[in-house]
C-alpha cells in the first residue's frame, strides 16, 4: 500500500495525462450525439458572440465591392430612369416638368404667351415670327423666352403678328447674361454654325468659375428679367484681346424645337430703360454743354 | 511563477486566437492547415512541471477545439504531445545546460531544434488526423493532411523562431 502510494505521487502526472485524455475521448466520441455537446461547440453563446464580432469585422474588408457594385447598379437605374422619362414625356406630349418650372419662374412677371408660327435655324441671321401683335400688347424689344431659357428680342411689330431676332442672329443680337451664382455678366453672341451652342464675351479675367456653371440673364439689360436660363458652361477660351474670357455655351432652348413661348412685357422693365435712357440723354447734353 | 504564469497566458491567447481566426481557415489544395499551437507545447522549458505542462495543453485543445467545432480532437492530441514533451526535450538538451533551459533555435542550435520540432509536429499531424479520421479512413487523403500539415506548421515555426531570434 505504501508502495502504491509512493508510485502514484512520483507518477501523479500520468494520471492527470490519462483522465485528461480520458475526458478528450469521450468529448471526440460523444460529439456524434450532436445535442449533447452544443455547450462545447461553436453553437454555445460565447463562441457564438465571438464569431459575431468576427464576420462583423471581416464584412469590411468586402466594402469596396459591395460599393462599386452598388454604383453600377445605381448608374444602371438612373440610366433607365431618363430613358423611361422621355419616352413618357414623348408618349403623352406633355410638356417636360423642366420646362414647367421655367415658366413658373417667369409667371411674376407679365407676360403674353404666344405660338411660333415660322423659325428659321440654317442662316447666319435667323429670324423667327409668333403669333402675336400689337393688338396683343406686344411692343419692339421686348423679352422673349419659353420655358427652357431665352429666345429673342421682338424687333418687328405688326398688328396680329411679331418678328423675333433669337439668339441664333449673329448680328442683331446681344443679351446681356451673367454666370449664375457668382454674378459676372458677358454678353451673349452667335457666330452661326451649331444651332446648339452659342458665346459669352467680355467676362472679365478675374472671374471664378468653372465648366459646368450655368449662364443665366442678368437682368441689367432692359429686357430679360434677371435668371432667365442661357446655358450651360462647356468650354472657355481666351477672348482675342486677351483681356477677358469668351465662354462656349450649350443653351438650353432647343431652337430647333421651339413652339410655345412667352412675350415678357413687364411694364417696370420698360420704365427702367426709359430711365437708363433719360440718363444717357441727360449725360450727351451734358457733354455738349 | 506568477510573471511565468502571466506569459504564458498571453502566449496561449495568441495561439488559440491566431489559430481560430486566421490558420484554422486555411486549408491549402485541401489537405494542408496549419496547426501551429504545438509551438505552445514545444515552447515549454526543461524542468517544467509536467502537470502543469499537460493542464495547459488540454486547455489550449479544448479551447481551440470549442472555437472550431471539434470537441475533443485537438485536445486529446495536444495532451499528448504535453505528456511525452518534457522526457522527449531531454533527449536534445545537453547534460551541463541550464535547468530551465528553454527549446528554442537560440538556445539548442539549428540542427538540434529541428531534430526537436519535426518530430514533434509530425507526431501531432498524426495524432490529430488519426483521430478526426477514425470513422473513414482515406489512407492518400490522411498522408497528404499530415505531410502538409507538418510542413505548413514546421514553415510557421521556423519563421516565427527565426524572428524572435533578431
Amino acid at each position: 500500500m505504501k508502495n502504491l502510494l509512493e508510485f502514484l505521487g512520483r507518477h501523479y502526472h500520468w494520471l492527470i495525462f490519462i483522465f485528461l485524455e480520458a475526458v478528450s475521448l469521450t468529448l471526440l466520441f460523444s460529439y456524434n450525439s450532436y445535442h449533447n455537446s452544443v455547450w462545447f461547440s461553436s453553437a454555445n453563446a460565447v463562441a457564438g458572440r465571438f464569431y459575431q464580432w468576427v464576420s462583423a469585422v471581416e464584412s469590411y474588408f468586402s466594402l469596396t465591392k459591395v460599393n462599386e457594385d452598388l454604383m453600377l447598379r445605381n448608374y444602371y437605374l438612373e440610366r433607365q430612369v431618363t430613358q423611361l422619362r422621355r419616352l413618357y414625356g414623348e408618349a403623352t406630349q406633355e410638356i417636360d416638368s423642366k420646362e414647367q418650372q421655367g415658366l413658373d419662374s417667369l409667371s411674376r412677371y407679365q407676360l403674353i404667351t404666344a405660338k411660333v408660327v415660322s423659325n428659321e435655324l440654317g442662316k447666319m441671321d435667323n429670324m423667327m415670327t409668333i403669333d402675336k401683335g400689337s393688338a396683343d400688347g406686344v411692343d419692339v424689344g421686348m423679352g422673349v423666352a419659353c420655358g427652357r431659357g431665352v429666345v429673342g428680342v421682338t424687333y418687328l411689330v405688326s398688328d396680329h403678328y411679331s418678328v423675333v431676332i433669337p439668339v441664333l442672329n449673329t448680328h442683331a443680337s446681344r443679351i446681356s447674361c451673367a454666370i449664375r451664382g457668382y454674378g459676372y455678366f458677358g454678353v451673349l453672341r452667335w457666330y452661326g454654325e451649331d444651332a446648339a451652342y452659342a458665346y459669352v464675351e467680355d467676362i472679365p479675367r478675374h472671374a471664378r468659375f468653372k465648366r459646368g456653371d450655368w449662364v443665366e440673364t442678368n437682368g441689367y439689360s432692359s429686357i430679360f428679367p434677371p435668371g432667365v436660363m442661357v446655358g450651360q458652361i462647356v468650354e472657355v477660351y481666351n477672348a482675342r484681346d486677351g483681356l477677358s474670357y469668351k465662354l462656349k455655351v450649350r443653351l438650353s432652348t432647343d431652337f430647333g424645337n421651339v413652339r410655345d413661348v412667352v412675350v415678357i412685357t413687364d411694364r417696370s422693365i420698360a420704365a427702367r430703360m426709359r430711365l437708363m435712357q433719360a440718363a444717357r440723354d441727360s449725360l450727351k447734353l451734358n457733354v455738349r454743354e | 511563477m506568477s510573471a511565468d504564469l502571466l506569459k504564458r497566458l498571453g502566449w496561449f491567447a495568441l495561439f488559440f486566437l491566431a489559430q481560430v481566426i486566421v490558420l484554422g481557415r486555411i486549408h491549402l489544395f485541401h489537405y494542408a492547415t496549419p496547426l501551429f499551437y504545438v509551438y505552445f507545447v514545444a515552447m515549454f522549458p526543461r524542468n517544467y512541471e509536467k502537470w502543469a505542462v499537460l493542464l495547459w495543453s488540454f486547455s489550449l485543445g479544448l479551447f481551440i477545439d470549442i472555437f472550431s467545432n471539434t470537441p475533443g480532437l485537438a485536445a486529446a492530441s495536444l495532451t499528448v504531445i504535453g505528456a511525452i514533451q518534457p522526457y522527449y526535450l531531454e533527449l536534445y538538451v545537453p547534460r551541463d545546460s541550464a535547468d530551465n533551459l528553454q527549446p528554442a533555435l537560440k538556445t539548442l542550435g539549428p540542427l538540434k531544434y529541428t531534430y526537436y520540432i519535426v518530430p514533434l509536429v509530425l507526431l501531432y499531424c498524426v495524432l490529430f488526423y488519426s483521430l478526426e479520421m477514425l470513422t473513414f479512413f482515406n489512407a492518400f487523403y490522411w498522408l497528404m493532411c499530415v505531410l502538409g500539415s507538418s510542413f505548413l506548421t514546421v514553415v510557421l515555426i521556423f519563421t516565427f523562431e527565426i524572428g524572435k531570434k533578431k
